[in-house]
């Protein structure tokens, strides 16, 4: 037979400073952990994204990014060589190829009120490219009309860089001095794309004073394999080099990576503190009732059914603390942003997250934190088991 | 009996709950060093730095856009007695990848004649000056580069660049510079660079940025001002900041693991106080009777707040150190420098880190013991002694 549950909720109440350091120490490891899980769900969602696999970047060889590549208009023509391999657009019929060209322009954060800047990447790009990007949409306004000094925004960085809105006027070019106008936002479902500015490909390239592309992007027929297709790229008669989108950002994320691994790291060791805590309150609660537990084991309750109880006291333990700590870091969230923006780890640009307290976290931090708690009661409530029942009836 | 025999005995009697509690004030302790050690460390990295007292000077769109080298006569012009600026040194990007990897090295071209003046930091004694203007192909590199590369004095090394027109170079290291702050970098000359690109037919004389090294700190910051607005309405606009300023964006970039690291410490300092203020409560409540005897008997009140409030000092500094020294070990033997990734590789442990954190763990110690210290001094011995 089990004990009841009221028990155990009330048992929390008799040592009340304990309990609620207790869950204290809890709340703060659950506070940098829901925030952390945040982090890593706002990081795989983006790219998540961006696993297109029908999708290639072609860059130039020795280069590390879009950023650091230069494919001159001439090179790029070999690339016709690919005519086979290539998606044809149904209404032209002719192969999906975009050229695009990255530059930078340095926008000041929203976060920290413009203290700092951030350089943003600035895509330009022909029609072409929303049939190759197939996951961009336009949310509001419109699409840039090519020729025009007109560009559209990403979602993401569009609520995380000032002067970012609709109708807002941004200076690009090599001397920052050609006015274009926000005349739409876009949508890459989440994935890294939308922390850039699109333009027309042509006007940036003139303002920029560029005449070679960044990259083109390929949508590979489906009949293809990306894998044969990048050695054909890399092969002697073309000389450059590809990679599916996956592998692209995947690559980039990889400052994004390091930065959380540390953070886990840093999370896990306090995860174990916590257990030692929770170890060390149950102890002390194991030893403070032996005689309680000694009498429920004399009017019938079993060892296992007191272990048993033990460990649902310290999950109790840990929920509280766990729910105090999601709403402090959603309370932090609220207050200090949740916007984290970071350089990508070659493109010299910015890869821009929003961190959110979504359900799914919640029911993580807790799964986690209730796990903690039972490794933590485990020995206490062993111990509590094997208590012997004559003797702790006989303390004083 | 001493006050130390008698908090042995109390840490022995309950070695369990001493040892939980050790554990779990140790493991975030280790935390609070290393993160107080990067904080730490960059603090002191920025303040040499600003002790450098050099202004930045790049394009106004963004530090990728180059300005033509004439920018640096131009703005030596505008000091032309010498007084605000004493050198001005153009540098460009190399982006030098390690042949046949991904690993690109923080490395830029500098001006050869200004580099050991404006970068005193960099340690350049007039034997490595020498070496350096001797020298079209010299280059200079960080310890932590160094070490990971295994490079040394002497040695012939070969990069490619990562940016356009990713040209091959030889080097030859003349100096590995060995402080804090320059570790992670490579500087070579710009009139190299310069040349090598003109044989490939591209146009050499364009500068990432410049760096000027003023005076003091009043030249720097009317320069910030003058050199912009002798630039404003040109189609090469510049944007000047202090290398703090300039710094500050890049960390910004990388996540902002100091603030991050702060708040990591912050949090620690929460748990470690909770976690020791739990044991002193728990252990005060189980011993109230005992102490009531140790009243009765004679002790002054004053010794016995004494034991509690040394237990539970000794508890959190004996947590501490269990938690301080591997971490401390691990952080020397397994220098993060090798991971290049900046603010990263600047933590160092240091001397003033340690004493931080040994701080730390006192005041928490004492905080903790506090309470239950007080508890004990106004115990009421007649009623504690008829408890139970």
């Amino acid at each position: 037979m089990a004990l009841p549950l009221s028990y155990n909720w009330r048992n929390l109440f008799v040592r009340r400073t304990t309990t609620a350091l207790t869950i204290l120490v809890i709340a703060a490891v659950v506070g940098v952990l829901s925030w952390m899980l945040g982090f890593w769900t706002a990081l795989s969602g983006s790219l998540s994204f961006a696993q297109d696999q029908h999708k290639l970047i072609v860059l130039r060889q020795a280069s590390t990014s879009e950023t650091n590549s230069a494919i001159p208009p001439e090179e790029s023509n070999k690339l016709s060589q690919l005519d086979r391999e290539v998606a044809l657009d149904p209404t032209s019929g002719q192969p999906l190829k975009s050229p695009e060209m990255i530059v930078q322009v340095s926008l000041p954060r929203m976060s920290d009120g413009g203290r700092t800047r951030a350089n943003v990447a600035v895509r330009g790009l022909t029609d072409d490219g929303f049939k190759v990007h197939r996951n961009v949409r336009i949310i509001e306004g419109r699409a840039f009309q090519q020729g025009q000094l007109e560009v559209i925004v990403g979602e993401s960085i569009s609520r995380q860089f000032i002067g970012l809105k609709m109708g807002d006027t941004l200076d690009l070019g090599y001397s920052g001095n050609r006015g274009y106008k926000i005349v739409g936002v876009f949508s890459a479902g989440g994935a890294p794309m939308e922390s850039e500015v699109w333009g027309p490909l042509t006007t940036l390239m003139n303002a920029y004073q560029r005449n070679a592309y960044s990259s083109v992007v390929l949508r590979l027929d489906d009949k293809f394999n990306a894998a044969d297709v990048i050695r054909k790229v890399e092969g002697p008669t073309i000389q450059l080099t590809a990679q599916t989108e996956a592998q692209y950002w995947d690559a980039q994320a990889k400052n994004v990576r390091t930065y959380l691994f540390i953070v886990s790291g840093l999370v896990g060791v306090m995860c174990v503190a916590a257990a030692f805590s929770i170890a060390n309150t149950m102890y002390s609660s194991v030893a403070a009732r032996s005689r309680e537990f000694a009498m429920l084991r004399t009017i019938g309750f079993s060892g296992r059914a007191i272990m048993v109880s033990i460990m649902i006291e310290a999950v109790f333990l840990s929920v509280i603390g766990g729910l105090l700590g999601c709403a402090g870091a959603y309370i932090y969230l609220q207050i200090m942003g949740r916007t984290k923006d970071m350089f990508g780890a070659s493109t010299f640009t910015t890869m821009a997250f929003e961190i959110s307290m979504t359900p799914m976290i919640v029911v993580y931090s807790l799964g986690a934190v209730t796990l903690v708690g039972l490794l933590g009661a485990l020995t206490p409530g062993i111990r509590a088991a094997k208590i012997r029942v004559v003797e702790a009836l006989r303390e004083a | 009996m001493t006050i130390t025999y008698v908090l042995m005995q109390n840490l022995k009697r309950n070695p369990l709950r001493s040892t939980l509690t050790a554990v779990a004030f140790a493991l975030p302790m280790g935390i609070f060093v290393a993160a107080i050690s990067m904080v730490v460390a960059l603090i002191r990295i920025s303040e040499s730095n600003q002790q450098e007292l050099r202004l930045a000077t790049h394009h106004k769109t963004t530090i990728i856009n180059m300005l033509p080298e004439g920018h640096r006569m131009k703005i030596e012009g505008l000091d032309p007695d010498r007084k605000r600026i004493r050198a001005v040194c153009g540098m460009r990007w190399y982006g030098g990848r390690v042949p046949n990897s991904q690993t690109v090295i923080q490395s830029l071209a500098a001006d050869a004649d200004t580099f050991p003046i404006v970068y005193t930091d960099a340690g350049m004694t007039p034997a490595d000056t020498e070496a350096w203007m001797k020298d079209r192909t010299a280059c200079v590199v960080g310890y932590g580069i160094a070490e990971q590369r295994k490079w040394k004095v002497g040695d012939r090394i070969t990069l490619d660049s990562s940016v356009p027109p990713y040209l091959k170079l030889d080097f030859n290291v003349v100096k590995i510079m060995r402080t804090e702050s320059r570790a992670n970098v490579m500087y070579f000359r710009r009139d190299y660079l310069v040349e090598s690109l003109k044989s490939a037919g591209v146009e050499g004389g364009l500068c990432n940025i410049f760096w000027i090294k003023c005076a003091d700190v009043p030249s720097m910051r009317s320069l910030q001002d003058d050199i912009d607005s002798s630039f404003a309405n040109s189609p090469n606009e510049t944007k000047s900041e202090d290398e703090l300023a300039f710094a500050a964006g890049f960390i910004q970039g990388m996540g902002n693991l100091p603030g991050l690291m702060q708040a990591m410490a912050i949090v620690v300092v929460v748990i470690i106080a909770m976690v020791a203020g739990n044991t002193m409560m728990m252990s005060f409540r189980e011993r109230s009777k005992e102490l009531a005897v140790f009243k009765a008997i004679g002790f002054p009140s004053r010794r016995i707040f004494g034991i509690v409030l040394g237990e539970s000092i000794f508890l959190a500094m004996f947590g501490a150190m269990i938690g301080i020294v591997p971490t401390v070990i691990l952080l020397i033997s397994f220098p993060l420098r090798q991971f290049g990734f900046l603010p990263i590789a600047s933590l160092e442990v240091s001397p003033m880190a340690v004493g931080l954190s040994v701080a730390i763990a006192l005041l928490v110690g004492v905080a903790a013991g506090l309470w239950p210290a007080y508890q004990a001094l106004k115990l009421n011995t007649v009623s504690a002694l008829r408890r139970a």
